[in-house]
């Protein structure tokens, strides 16, 4: 499935009732929903907050890996910027020193099982997957 | 589907997905809330970083006035969350 959402948190609705549905057509291990969920959010989040110059729609494509998932957010005429490199967040800090934001790209390292992005002719590509623990996939 | 409000005991419920596009209203909500509180999470299906970062504002301020938000009824995979977080060495956490 392969789908372009607009730069809007308002679509975010839209991307979770597109994901359940691949979800349930393609008998996708249901333990996985909220890691992919979060994946997606926290990715097609930082995109249309970070690549401000960019008009058109972020296309999320959903490929089934057994009874895993393998999802790829796209974003054209944007500037380099791996999210795979961001910077660790110090989770270990005191509530005084903690301050609200940077754990949105931590958090995607922690739910996902791979995740690779690739940068070309402008065009972002990031690419995670996430594999079922009850799978017998290769 | 997100909704905030105060159940009969004056506990914060949050029911449904706190999400980047649910934050801002749930951030206006906590922002009228006055003293530490529980925030009964019992209903909640799904919190991202940005419903993290409404938590972590919202319990900075009122832990400066001595009190802050406890989370009680934490569903496992948020449990996770606040663990990678470290959100479990903030707030007092109590799971279902």
């Amino acid at each position: 499935m392969k789908k372009a959402y607009a730069r809007d948190f308002s679509e975010l609705d839209a991307i979770v009732a597109d994901t359940a549905a691949f979800f349930a057509t393609h008998a996708i291990d249901p333990n996985l929903r909220p890691k992919v969920d979060l994946a997606n959010e926290e990715l097609f989040v930082n995109l249309v907050t970070y690549n401000t110059e960019a008009r058109g729609p972020v296309t999320i494509e959903l490929c089934a890996a057994g009874r895993g998932i393998e999802v790829t957010l796209t974003d054209r005429d944007v500037d380099r910027f791996d999210p795979t490199r961001a910077g660790d967040v110090d989770v270990e800090s005191l509530l005084a020193e903690r301050a609200p934001g940077g754990l949105g790209l931590y958090l995607v390292s922690k739910m996902v099982d791979t995740i690779h992005h690739e940068y070309r002719d402008r065009t972002s590509k990031i690419t995670f997957t996430n594999r079922s623990a009850s799978s017998e996939e290769g | 589907m997100f909704e905030i409000g105060f159940n009969q005991d004056g506990d914060v419920v949050l029911t449904g997905r706190l999400d980047a596009a649910q934050a801002p209203a749930a951030q206006a909500f906590l922002d009228g809330v006055e003293r530490g509180c529980v925030v009964d999470m019992a209903a909640l299906e799904y919190i991202s970083s940005a419903g993290l970062g409404v938590l972590l504002r919202t319990h900075k301020r009122l832990s400066g006035t001595g009190g802050g938000l406890e989370l009680h009824n934490v569903n496992g995979h948020i449990g996770d969350i606040f663990s990678y977080s470290g959100f479990d060495r903030l707030f007092v956490i109590r799971s279902r």
